[in-house]
């Protein structure tokens, strides 16, 4: 006793408490609930069994009907084009604007930082700000572009089935530009920047200097981005339950909110069970390509 | 073009990016000062012709906004407190040493970090009413957010200590400390600022979530500022210069630290999420 006790003090123990705690903590309240849930799946769970430790067994029954389901299908392409457009419109922006504030002038990275307001902000404030601004009859944003002449008529950009999924990829965009903007000024600040002298020298122009050196020593930070895009943005939440709750008519509903949906308004904890399933195996090959992409530096 | 003309210009152009960017918040702030029937005006107006100061008081009174913050604190401290409790142990370990099951907590870490809440929820609602934690929903709230954002304060943490030099804590077990003292009397002050850091980081990710808490607490008294947001914005709501004072009182606070703390706060999240 006295051994151990001198150990968890003074030696190897220390450690092995310091560590072993937290994960005890992890495994049980996000590693058992991984294995819960893929146990659910192929259980039947509503109201009534929810209780009840032993619940019938279904099989495959909640994979089968859920692709038989013709919503599944639409909701699938909506989380495609919204995790694409997302991560494509915060890449492209958030690079133009760390490009930008690369170039340095007095109070560059103070106003750099300053847009990361948007990622301390609680997300369902953002979605109440962009969910008035999108308004159909008296949202600025129609106001602006009709000024501009972009458009003729308002949009009814969360009622209408053809815009309800864009206005929510409007509002992430905008949630996730800073964050990009910031991890890729980081990454171009790591360029040495005596590559950028030698092809001046050899007579590089600026758009050959950006093709050659800074997007190739880039790669491995575009790819760890790229893939902490995809983690957000299938993380996100808060922004369809404040702009368009999943609707209308599924037009802008993704499979992590639909996953929330079945549980908790439809109360077929089976079928949500068996979304997060399927979802949460797309979120770990993301978190595998991220690790590989910043492999090197994960290591110290 | 000289150089500080040239200086200029950047600045300018970068000051009215920012100005574009930044330009929802400004609507917020706006709506929320205006009265009734300017918020609906065609054209909108960009200054609030009388402002309405007595909208924030009104909304306070009659959304309950006391209460609501009140429970918004209540959860981010609790799961502040039993994520600094429990993380920055952790942390400490996975910078010290470097061998294959360091390397393995960080992976099992990274992949804590990455499941989404709306996800999760579902089994972690379902096994806490079997373990009866439902009866407790604020707790039941603070544990799910620390097994939610405790990976991501180790990573953050962990870089801080990585940047304590090991001399200084090998010094002080010579001199005769154990490894308990060594780490509270040398390393944990050495690595103070950057636990606050990531631990104010936490508090506001925690101050705003939504999803389990808008899952798990039923009950209208107990329930954070996220939910009372997501009740107060009915489908077909027309109080909008309302819920933007609502929105305004729950984020400048948080908006208050992050201006205070930004150079901080912008070096904490990039060494966490890159290095």
């Amino acid at each position: 006793m006295k051994r151990v006790f001198s150990s968890v003090t003074d030696g190897r123990g220390f450690d092995l408490v310091l560590v072993g705690v937290p994960f005890t903590f992890l495994l049980a309240l996000a590693g058992l609930p991984l294995l819960y849930n893929i146990l659910m799946s192929f259980q039947e769970v509503d109201m009534f069994s929810l209780a009840s430790v032993i619940r019938p067994f279904v099989g495959f029954k909640n994979y089968v009907d859920l692709f038989t389901e013709p919503e599944t299908i639409s909701i699938l392409k909506n989380t495609v084009i919204f995790v694409v457009g997302s991560i494509a419109g915060q890449f492209l922006v958030g690079f133009s604007l760390a490009l930008f504030f690369w170039i340095n002038f007095p109070g560059a990275s103070w106003l750099r930082g300053l847009f990361l307001v948007s990622w301390v902000m609680p997300g369902l404030v953002v979605g109440a700000i962009w969910n008035w601004i999108l308004s159909g009859d008296f949202g600025v944003l129609n106001f602006l572009l009709q000024q501009t002449g972009l458009v003729g008529g308002n949009i009814f950009w969360r009622s209408d089935p053809n815009f309800s999924l864009w206005a929510v990829i409007l509002a992430n965009i905008w949630l996730g530009t800073s964050f990009n903007m910031i991890l890729l000024a980081t990454g171009l600040a790591a360029i040495p920047a005596d590559l950028y002298e030698a092809a001046e020298m050899d007579g590089a122009n600026a758009w050959q200097r950006f093709w050659t050196i800074t997007l190739p020593m880039m790669r491995s930070t575009i790819g760890a981005i790229i893939a902490l895009g995809l983690i957000f943005t299938l993380q996100q939440f808060d922004l369809f339950a404040a702009i368009t709750d999943g609707g209308p008519n599924n037009s802008s509903n993704v499979a992590q909110y639909w996953a929330w949906d079945l549980s908790f308004r439809q109360y077929d904890f089976g079928k949500g069970a068996t979304i997060s399933v399927i979802m949460t195996v797309f979120v770990m090959f993301a978190a595998t390509v991220y690790v590989r992409s910043t492999r090197h530096e994960v290591r110290g | 073009m000289s150089e500080i003309a040239g200086n200029r210009l950047l600045l300018a152009l970068s000051v009215v990016m920012a100005a574009i960017y930044l330009f929802p918040l400004y609507w917020m702030y706006l709506t929320a000062l205006k009265s009734g029937s300017e918020m609906f005006a065609t054209p909108p107006t960009f200054w609030p012709s009388s402002a309405q100061w007595q909208t924030f008081t009104y909304v306070w009174e009659s959304r309950n906004m006391g209460r609501y913050l009140w429970n918004s604190t209540v959860i981010a401290f609790g799961a502040v407190a039993l994520i600094a409790f429990l993380g920055t142990g952790c942390a400490y370990v996975l910078a010290r040493y470097r061998n294959v099951w360091v390397d393995i907590g960080l992976f099992l870490i990274l992949m804590f970090q990455v499941l989404p809440a709306s996800l999760m929820i579902t089994p972690i609602f379902v096994g806490f009413s079997q373990v009866g934690l439902l009866e407790f929903p604020r707790f039941a709230v603070i544990l799910a957010i620390t097994a939610k954002s405790m990976p991501f304060f180790v990573v953050l943490v962990r870089a801080t200590f990585m940047a304590v030099p090991m001399e200084l804590e090998e010094a002080a077990l010579v001199d005769g400390n154990s490894r308990i003292g060594a780490f509270f009397n040398i390393v944990l002050p050495l690595a103070r600022n950057g636990i606050l850091v990531s631990a104010i980081l936490i508090f506001m990710q925690a101050f705003g979530e939504f999803v389990y808490s808008k899952s798990i607490i039923q009950d209208i008294q107990l329930q954070p500022a996220s939910v009372g947001l997501n009740s107060f914005m009915g489908p077909n709501t027309s109080e909008w210069n309302n819920i933007m004072a609502y929105a305004t009182m729950y984020v400048t606070p948080i908006l208050a630290i992050f201006v205070l703390l930004q150079r901080r706060i912008v070096s904490g999240l990039t060494s966490g999420a890159l290095k």
